[in-house]
Order: structure tokens, then C-alpha cells, then sequence
């Protein structure tokens, strides 16, 4: 079902016209690597605090509030360009590996800060001027560095397998 | 004698390394990819906070302090990874207009990054000189991006 969807996608007008055009694509998937750095660039930022390596005077909701806004806009950048490549691409990315592992990563990097914002922040009062956060905040921030940093990789290797 | 200096690149052991293996260019690549991410995400925070969005619990001054570790660390792992990538078809590159651009772009954002903007934050207050730089700057390094970009299409 899933497949006939992206085959449905890949054949629809939009879809054709965006593979076909000489400048649509490119211009598009430039388009994503550069709302890489206002998506991943930011959210990296507020990782670092939360490990104690960025903004160590500043309190962690502080740079959240100052951060989160950019991110999301970011968000809103990567995940427009990134659908209407995917739209152009739909049935070949079905079966393209690192297509599916980006995927995988990007759902578990959706729930990391889900599991962040109603756990460990909930009490971020009493550890917010703290200059190392506490454990869970800590892994809270590797992941997301490790998470983007997977989805950065598989997101390139898309095209290294894309025949 | 840049030419001279590509071609001797891409004829030392890392050139015929970057040459010949199979995974070496894709897995540079991604350094490359990674570091730009940082050093953009630094650039954008001190640009934007220039124009007066994003941080302003902290004067851009102060943002470009706390980021210059990070901003000069993930440049020079961009230049490193740069220069890998360059020594895999250097030949090709001297005659990109793409790459040429971006070279000339990147000295111009460096240059002005280290040399004029560091100044402007130093006098604090002068709103539409912060301005002024942060229009500058990020049309700068997005002209480098796109250039870079534009390497591996045109």
C-alpha cells in the first residue's frame, strides 16, 4: 500500500514535473542542504548546553526559548523542500536503504525531544542554571547530536543510491 | 601557479587515496556536510542576532564569543574535508566557474567575518552598522553555499 502510494506520487503531474525539470530539482534539493544549517545548526546549539559546552552562563530554558523558533522555522524549510523531493521521487526511494534508514532516524529523533519536553523538563527549574544538566538531559542531547548526525549521513547517501 | 599547486594535490599520496578509493569521497563528504552544518548554524545566530532576531538575551558581541570556538573549529574541519574533496579531481575544479566562486566568495566572508564584523562587535550599539554587516555577511556565506553546491551540478 505503501508502495502504491509513492508510485501514485511519482506519477502525479506535480511529481514528473519537478523529476523532468533541468533546474526545479536542483534548485529544490539546494534548497534543503542549506535549511540544514537553520534546522540542525540551531537544534545542536541547545544540545551543547545541555551538555555544558555552550551558553554555560545562560539558563537552559533561555536558549531553548531563544533557539526553538529558528529550529522550527528550519523545520518548516526542511520538511517543505524535503516532501516535494520525495514527491519526485517517490517510487524510487521506496527502495532505496539509506531512504528508509533517514526515515527510521528522523521518527526517533521526533521523539526524543517528546520524551524530553515531559520528562526531565518538566523539572527544569531546579537544574536550569546548572552548567552539566542532569543525566537524562545530558543523553537527551546526544542523541540528537547522534540522531542528526545519522540523518545528515543517510540523507546524502540517498542520492549515492538512487539509480 | 595555483594550477601548479592543484595539480601537485592531486598528485600526493592523499590525492591518489581520495582518487582511487571507493568510499573515501562519500565519507568525506559528509564531514564536510557536518562541519558546514555548525558553521552555519554559528553564522546564522550571529548574523540574525546582527539584524536583531533570535538571541537577545546576549549582544551579538557576546553570541560571537561564546560561538568562536565552535565557528573556527567546524571552519577549519570544513577546510580540511575542503581540500580532501579537492584533491579527488583538482584539475576539474581550477576550471569550475563554480568552485572559482566559491573561493572568492569564502575569502571575501572569511576576510570579512575576521576582519570587519569582530570590529563591529567590538563598539557595541552602532544598530545600522550591526545591520549593515549582518545583511552582508549572510549574503556572503549563502553565496558560498550555493556556489558550493552548484560544483557538483554544473
Amino acid at each position: 500500500m505503501v508502495l502504491r502510494f509513492c508510485q501514485w506520487l511519482y506519477d502525479s503531474g506535480i511529481g514528473t514535473q519537478i523529476r523532468e525539470s533541468i533546474w526545479v530539482f536542483p534548485i529544490i534539493e539546494t534548497t534543503h542542504v542549506l535549511g540544514m544549517a537553520l534546522l540542525v545548526g540551531t537544534i545542536a546549539m541547545l544540545d551543547l548546553r545541555l551538555l555544558g559546552l555552550l551558553f554555560k552562563q545562560e539558563a537552559v530554558s533561555e536558549v531553548a526559548s531563544r533557539i526553538l523558533p529558528l529550529t522550527w522555522a528550519g523545520f518548516a524549510v526542511m520538511f517543505t523542500s524535503g516532501f516535494l523531493l520525495f514527491w519526485a521521487e517517490a517510487a524510487k526511494s521506496y527502495y532505496n536503504p539509506a531512504f528508509r534508514l533517514k526515515l527510521v532516524l528522523l521518527l526517533l529523533v521526533g521523539l526524543n525531544p517528546l520524551v524530553f519536553h515531559f520528562t526531565i523538563y518538566r523539572s527544569v527549574a531546579t537544574w536550569n542554571y546548572q552548567v552539566v544538566t542532569p543525566l537524562r538531559a545530558r543523553m537527551a542531547g546526544v542523541f540528537s547530536l547522534a540522531l542528526w548526525t545519522g540523518i545528515i549521513c543517510a540523507g546524502r547517501a540517498i542520492a549515492y543510491f538512487q539509480k | 601557479m595555483v594550477l601548479h599547486l592543484f595539480k601537485w594535490l592531486g598528485e600526493t599520496p592523499v590525492g591518489f587515496f581520495m582518487q582511487q578509493s571507493t568510499y573515501a569521497f562519500a565519507i568525506v563528504e559528509m564531514f564536510h556536510l557536518l562541519s558546514l552544518t555548525i558553521l552555519g548554524g554559528a553564522i546564522l545566530l550571529i548574523d540574525l542576532r546582527l539584524l536583531g532576531f533570535g538571541f537577545k538575551s546576549q549582544t551579538a558581541g557576546q553570541l560571537a564569543k561564546e560561538l568562536r570556538r565552535w565557528l573556527q573549529g567546524s571552519l577549519v574541519i570544513a577546510a580540511i574535508s575542503g581540500i580532501l574533496l579537492l584533491a579527488e579531481e583538482p584539475i576539474k575544479c581550477y576550471y569550475s566557474p563554480a568552485f572559482r566562486l566559491k573561493m572568492l566568495l569564502l575569502i571575501l566572508a572569511v576576510l570579512f567575518y575576521f576582519g570587519v564584523q569582530d570590529r563591529i562587535f567590538a563598539r557595541n550599539g552602532k544598530l545600522a552598522l550591526e545591520r549593515t554587516a549582518g545583511i552582508i555577511s549572510l549574503a556572503l556565506w549563502f553565496g558560498v553555499a550555493l556556489s558550493g553546491r552548484a560544483i557538483g551540478l554544473l
